[in-house]
């Protein structure tokens, strides 16, 4: 192979290559066990009508795909999906960049407080989630209570029962979650704009906004770029949450793809279904990452 | 310049592994000089307490739960608790097998840390060092692997681990974290190894140890601080992993913290009290490890984001 003739430019070093090829064997060996050769076995399952628990399975070709895009109730996870991952992708990063721009004017007690965004952060979705779940029950529950005595039992409700809000109170609650590390990189990042820049443009005449969208928001192009694309990530395959709190219930109407492919692939022994659906996601994943990245990597440009 | 600088603490002082410490590259931080107080950064202050507070209150309220019986916690959802003895605690223990999913937890994590600090610095290293496309080739092949949920890999695991009579085991779990984690790893370590100068290896060499003696005895030591970063980052998040412990332990094992909260939120319908103090039991440990190594975790998390 052509790398091969790459060696002969570094003597000194091709000896060892063998032996640092094989520094890379035992990674190498579980990352293509656990995530190459599986992710490949669910694009050959999605074109089967396994059920999850047979030894056999027959060859239906497209026929899942084609029952996916006809599914409104796959649809309807897209879209939730979508809300729950770019809604909470930039609520997270709007409220992180404003709490790392305040953590940055402080002079005094800045490490203290630093930690202190950071603690809530360390409790994971799942018992965040649960912990929301109970405090949102319609009877015993303290949101509805504290409406209660507030005399206001109208504004009373079945928060995770009601179809027309339960999307939007998982988004909300899924901002309780992921917002440390964001503020984490935002603070790093604005703390590495040359200070300079700054001044330089006040004793110019500028305006703080002007001083922030002018100055500091190009300099920070890039951690906005590398948050966001954390965030979709992660937004794409919200699942703690949905489980947690409604099942995907009422009906199906709060499904998310994540929380989709896990009930069809294991509840309803739809696995071929399911992995159809997976391959989805994973297509969704891929292109929404490219794009978001592309876009955002040619405003860093601009700016 | 700390290129330079590695250089000289290492023919000086070879064997004093902290000095990898020293050389974080830091971001560049304006030293501020002495301020006085002015009323805005109070106000900042005061918001910013409001904000965590607020984010917070969902684990106050926990915490403060965990100290009361069912029976007050329905009669008054937003009731302050009247002692604060530990029998939900105590009762949490006896009744259920939280301790065994403690255990469980611990030794996914624990186990899969350490797995993680034996394969994947050196594969990060080999990566870097082996040249040419082979390097190139490798480092994408992990990479991609950043761009694939564990949905789009989950059944053929769950079917794969069957077959061979590994399902509902504590170290399918570690495996699959493994394969999940060794993305990131590869992508964290290799932009720092970029900054290790190749010549400290091969003096090393030139004296005769071998390969595996040189990346333990001096390469690895230099990738102490990533290392720090890398395993208080995975170590939480395994800590608080829930989807793949649900998927890969059935009843027969006591799954995870997580699971056996999970489950208990579905069988002990009646017992909320054991809910909320299960919730800050697993609270603690994630508090305790941040606490602990604070320090590295930021610096850590500062070195990722500058570079990125």
């Amino acid at each position: 192979m052509s790398a091969i003739t790459e060696v002969r430019v570094r003597p000194r070093f091709s000896r060892g290559r063998l032996a640092m090829l094989g520094f890379v064997v035992p990674a190498l060996a579980i990352y293509l066990l656990m995530v190459i050769v599986p992710s490949l076995q669910t694009v050959q399952l999605s074109l089967t009508d396994w059920d999850g628990i047979s030894d056999d399975y027959a060859y239906v070709g497209i026929q899942n795909y084609e029952d996916i895009v006809a599914s409104g109730r796959f649809w309807n996870a897209v879209r939730n999906t979508l809300v729950l991952g770019l809604g909470s992708a930039l609520i997270i990063n709007v409220i992180s960049l404003v709490v790392a721009l305040m953590l940055d004017k402080l002079n005094h007690a800045q490490g203290f407080f630093r930690t202190a965004v950071y603690l809530p952060a360390l409790v994971s979705a799942f018992i965040m989630a649960t912990i929301w779940k109970y405090l949102l029950n319609f009877n015993f529950g303290s949101v509805n209570t504290v409406l209660r005595d507030m005399g206001l039992p109208e504004w009373a409700r079945d928060w995770l029962g009601d179809s027309s809000i339960v999307i939007w109170v998982i988004l909300f609650i899924t901002c309780f979650t992921l917002g440390g590390n964001t503020t984490l990189i935002y603070l790093a990042n604005l703390q590495s704009v040359p200070q300079e820049l700054i001044e330089a443009a006040r004793i110019d005449g500028a305006s703080g906004a002007k001083v922030f969208w002018n100055v500091t928001w190009p300099m920070i192009a890039g951690a906005v770029t590398v948050n966001m694309t954390l965030a979709m990530i992660a937004g794409w395959v919200i699942f703690d949450q949905v489980l947690v709190l409604t099942s995907g219930g009422p009906g199906f109407v709060s499904e998310t793809m994540a929380f989709f492919i896990y009930k069809v692939g294991f509840g309803e022994y739809r696995a071929g279904f399911g992995s159809a659906a997976a391959v989805v996601l994973f297509i969704v994943v891929i292109v929404s990452t490219v794009a978001a990245n592309a876009y955002m990597r040619k405003r860093e440009i601009q700016a | 310049m700390t290129e330079t600088m590695t250089q000289v603490t290492m023919k000086i002082e070879p064997e004093r592994k902290p000095s990898g410490l020293a050389r974080i590259p830091r971001p560049p931080r304006q030293r501020r000089e002495k301020k006085k107080w002015s009323v805005g950064e109070i106000v900042v202050m005061v918001v910013l307490g409001i904000l965590v507070l607020i984010v917070a209150s969902p684990v106050i309220y926990a915490l403060l739960n965990s100290f009361r019986s069912y029976a007050e916690i329905t009669k008054d959802p937003m009731g302050l608790p009247t002692s604060f003895a530990f029998d939900n605690y105590v009762a949490l223990f006896q009744q259920t097998d939280f301790l065994e999913a403690v255990l469980n937890t611990l030794i996914i994590t624990v186990g899969t840390v350490v797995m993680l600090i034996i394969i994947v610095p050196m594969a990060a290293y080999g990566i870097e060092r082996v040249g040419g496309r082979t390097s190139r080739f490798l480092y994408v092949l992990f990479i991609a692997g950043l761009m694939i949920p564990f949905q789009v890999r989950m059944i053929p695991l769950v079917k794969g681990f069957d077959d061979v009579g590994l399902y509902s085991t504590l170290l399918s779990v570690i495996l699959v974290h493994l394969g999940g984690a060794a993305s990131f790893g590869i992508l964290l370590y290799c932009s720092f190894i970029k900054g290790i100068p190749i010549e400290v290896e091969e003096a090393a060499h030139v004296d005769g140890a071998g390969r595996l003696r040189t990346f333990w005895l001096i390469v690895f030591p230099m990738l102490l601080p990533v290392t720090s970063a890398f395993v208080i980052i995975q170590a939480l998040g395994l800590w608080n992993d829930f989807f793949i412990p649900l998927v890969f332990l059935d009843s027969s094992s006591a799954g995870t913290i997580n699971v056996a909260i999970n489950r208990m939120v579905g069988l002990l319908t009646s017992q909320w009290q054991l809910i909320y103090t299960g919730a800050i039991l697993a609270i603690i440990p994630s508090v305790a490890i941040f606490a602990a190594f604070q320090r590295y975790f930021i610096k850590g998390m500062s070195v990722g984001a500058v570079k990125g």
